[in-house]
């Protein structure tokens, strides 16, 4: 009865069911889905605290962000007339329109952080040794596209926010040295934010930034897979160097052991032995479904409880009063205001010191560090190990810096760039009635 | 092996049954959400109001939903209505009905100033988009367009037209004088009679002491100083201190105080903030001459211009 019963369910839940184990084999093999990730992943990869999935968790930003962004664009108009208007249009207007608005921004500030933790994570691990190297290059660039895709989202609402923070940042983007006015002139459109500097940042957010974070998002998955997989493994291969192994368990080549018989016989690649391993599907294929649900559901969560910000209609006219860049590059901000040196009348500003040599040298550092990192090899794929207490230190302290910067910034600092403490008044900021 | 697979297997599983519930349930709220909107209620109510003042088949004809006064050729996207169901039905609805369902009362302005041509925030200010109550009337950060309401003309020591009078003269500015407009008229009247042109350009005409004051209304607020402002800090209470007594404000100003009484300096600070920058097509600008005819009294008249101090309730 009961077999009856599940071949019933199979031939009313199934169009097709294998005749054999060949067409098995090959209902796994030639799906799409069950063929982006390894046949096999380690048991110490799927550990959750190793890398807490937040590769994965950006990667869902990222999806959740064009996905998102696609619905806008349906109703999004870049151009300074329309602009404003379409987005109060979404906001109270257009079904679902605030919570998409909402979700797209909540993710794209997410993402920003998120993918900073990740690099953070990489970091603490140790896992950018070898050939990762080149990944952990691949992954600063996808973290500054993240940025600048983050910042040409945010002139979009062309609202007051908007506006003069782009004012800021690329004010900041003008003190670089021999090419600064340049790279304004050409961000901008011309020598002010207008019609031209809005459709630029358009073009750039929803066509050219998301297809190289894509190309960018694939070569890192490629990566990741070329180098054997995360750097948690390196431990368990180089322990199994040391132990003299017997004659190494051959593999088929018949994925999922679905067919019966011996095929062509390879040593394995990874060194990894059977039992370090587990089935990428359903294990990994399930897990990262789950991340992606976390992450979606704490995204579509903050939509419903907070607004994205949207001020007053932008204009050129009356600057708020302080006006703030981004998040961020608040802490850029920050850095120029207080490298900006006055002599009695006469001022040196800060924003080449503070707004390009400081972060382009930690740019720098960070972008190079695999090659400066000299700890010994053991010390990869694990947490904090104690060889590389120094670095960790350092880039721990710098991260902590930056997030006293960014905190100053955006919680502290009031009109015309004074520090109000928590409970301290602010002066009243003029209204006209 | 085979235990550590399972609790995989059993672990994943569990959460993602949860997170995928707890999913379901988010979206159920969005829906909620999307359904539960401010404007519901009245738009349950119009019709049967309507039913009960003898309008059965324009009851049943309501169709519920988003309204809004569209004319994109001033800006103008105004869902006030979606609310303000009853706006045009003062021939049917008494005056007495609460808020937001009130008719709009009739007046002779009103026949000239059509809904269909001028919308609601043209007059009203707000923000004519929104659809909820505060984002309607009070509008977010940075929002520099407030409703004139009742209690921010009352703020201002002004009665709600007289503070609307200031939105009349966006494209009554060139009227010597317009019926109906005590404020705006008295502050022309006076700011002819104190010749502020020879201080001040306005249109290309003045003298250059003073700054101009073509596009007075415009200024940002946060640059005025309001060290020695007494009172809310305002564009409009700067103003008014101003005119009154310019050498308390601005203790080095070449102004001279003019010792307005209050009720003029309010008229002049409404005259000043009315000079923005218009984006009005010409067919908006009344012709000046036509409003100075019909400041004169005609006996088929039913204006009687009294260009007075006092803030008249309508």
């Amino acid at each position: 009865m009961g077999a009856k019963f599940k071949a019933l369910w199979r031939k009313t839940s199934w169009a097709w069911s294998p005749e054999s184990d060949r067409e098995s084999s090959e209902a796994i093999v030639k799906n799409f889905w069950l063929h982006w990730f390894p046949a096999k992943v380690a048991r110490a990869s799927m550990d959750w605290n190793y890398s807490f999935w937040l590769g994965t968790a950006s990667a869902s930003l990222l999806m959740i962000l064009t996905v998102t962004g696609l619905m806008l664009m349906f109703f999004y108009v870049p151009s300074t007339e329309r602009a404003y208007g379409s987005i109060k249009d979404l906001q109270y207007a257009v079904s679902f329109g605030r919570i998409l608005r909402n979700q797209h921004r909540w993710a794209a500030e997410g993402m920003v952080a998120v993918v900073y933790i990740h690099m953070a994570r990489v970091f603490f691990t140790g896992a950018y040794r070898g050939t990762r190297a080149i990944n952990w290059v691949a992954g600063v660039v996808l973290f500054l596209v993240t940025l600048f895709l983050s910042f040409t989202g945010y002139l979009l609402p062309w609202d007051q926010l908007a506006f003069w923070a782009i004012t800021v940042g690329t004010s900041i983007a003008k003190q670089a040295p021999f090419v600064g006015p340049t790279i304004q002139f050409l961000l901008l459109g011309g020598h002010e934010i207008g019609q031209q500097t809005l459709l630029r940042f358009y073009v750039l957010h929803v066509f050219f930034l998301p297809v190289l974070v894509w190309i960018l998002f694939a070569y890192h998955m490629w990566r990741v897979r070329k180098d054997g997989g995360l750097a948690a493994v390196e431990g368990i291969r180089n322990a199994r160097v040391m132990v003299p192994k017997a004659t190494p368990k051959t593999k088929s080549y018949s994925l999922f052991g679905l067919t019966p018989g011996t095929s062509v016989a390879v040593m394995s690649s990874t060194g990894l032995e059977e039992s370090d391993q587990v089935f990428s599907s359903p294990n990994m294929s399930r897990r990262i479904a789950l991340v992606f649900l976390v992450v979606f559901n704490i995204t579509l969560l903050a939509a419903i409880l907070f607004n994205a910000p949207l001020e007053g209609l932008a204009n050129p006219s009356v600057t708020p009063n302080p006006a703030k860049a981004p998040w961020y590059f608040v802490w850029l901000q920050e850095l120029v205001a207080s490298t900006t040196v006055r002599f009695g009348g006469y001022t040196v500003s800060g924003a080449l010191l503070g707004g390009i040599l400081l972060p382009g040298f930690l740019l720098a550092v960070l972008t190079a560090w695999p090659w400066l990192d000299r700890s010994p090899i053991r010390a990869q794929g694990r947490w904090l190990a104690p060889e590389r207490k120094r670095q960790n230190m350092t880039f721990a302290i710098a991260t902590l810096a930056i997030i006293i910067l960014i905190m100053v910034g955006v919680y502290l600092r009031g009109p015309y760039w004074r520090i109000y403490w928590p409970g301290q008044p602010r002066p009243e900021t003029p209204r006209l009635y | 092996m085979a235990d550590k697979n399972e609790s995989f297997e059993t672990k994943d599983f569990g959460w993602l049954v949860a997170m995928s519930l707890l999913f379901l349930a988010l979206v159920a709220v969005c829906f909620w959400l999307e359904f539960r909107t401010e404007w519901g209620p009245y738009q349950r109510q119009f019709p049967q109001l309507l039913g009960h003042y003898g309008k059965g088949q324009e009851a049943r004809d309501f169709q519920p939903g988003i309204q809004q006064i569209w004319i994109p050729k001033i800006g103008v996207t105004d869902r006030c209505i979606t609310c303000h169901l009853g706006y045009e039905w003062s021939s049917v609805l008494p005056a007495t009905i609460a808020e937001p369902l009130t008719p709009h009362p009739t007046n002779d302005w009103m026949t000239k100033h059509e809904f269909a041509k001028f919308g609601c925030t043209p007059c009203h200010g707000g923000d004519g988009a929104a659809t909820t109550v505060a984002g309607a009337h009070q509008g977010g950060r940075g929002w520099e367009d407030p409703m004139l309401s009742n209690a921010l003309a009352q703020q201002n020591g002004l009665a709600m037209n007289g503070m609307i009078e200031m939105r009349c003269n966006f494209c009554h500015r060139h009227d010597a004088a317009t019926p109906g407009m005590d404020e705006i008229n008295l502050a022309k009247v006076l700011f002819k009679k104190k010749k502020c042109l020879l201080c001040h350009v306005v249109e290309g005409r003045g003298g250059a002491t003073g700054p101009e004051l073509t596009y007075e209304g415009d200024r940002n607020p946060e640059l005025l100083n309001f060290a020695h402002v007494t009172g809310d800090h305002t564009m409009f209470n700067w103003n008014v201190q101003h005119l009154t007594k310019a050498s308390a404000v601005s203790p080095k100003t070449a102004m001279p105080d003019f010792n307005f009484k209050p009720e003029e300096s309010r008229a002049l600070t409404l005259l000043l903030m009315s000079w923005r920058r218009l984006t009005y097509p010409p067919e908006y600008i009344p012709d000046p001459e036509v409003a100075a005819a019909a400041m004169q009294p005609s006996p088929t008249s039913t204006v009687t211009p009294t260009p007075s101090a006092t803030p008249v309730a309508h």
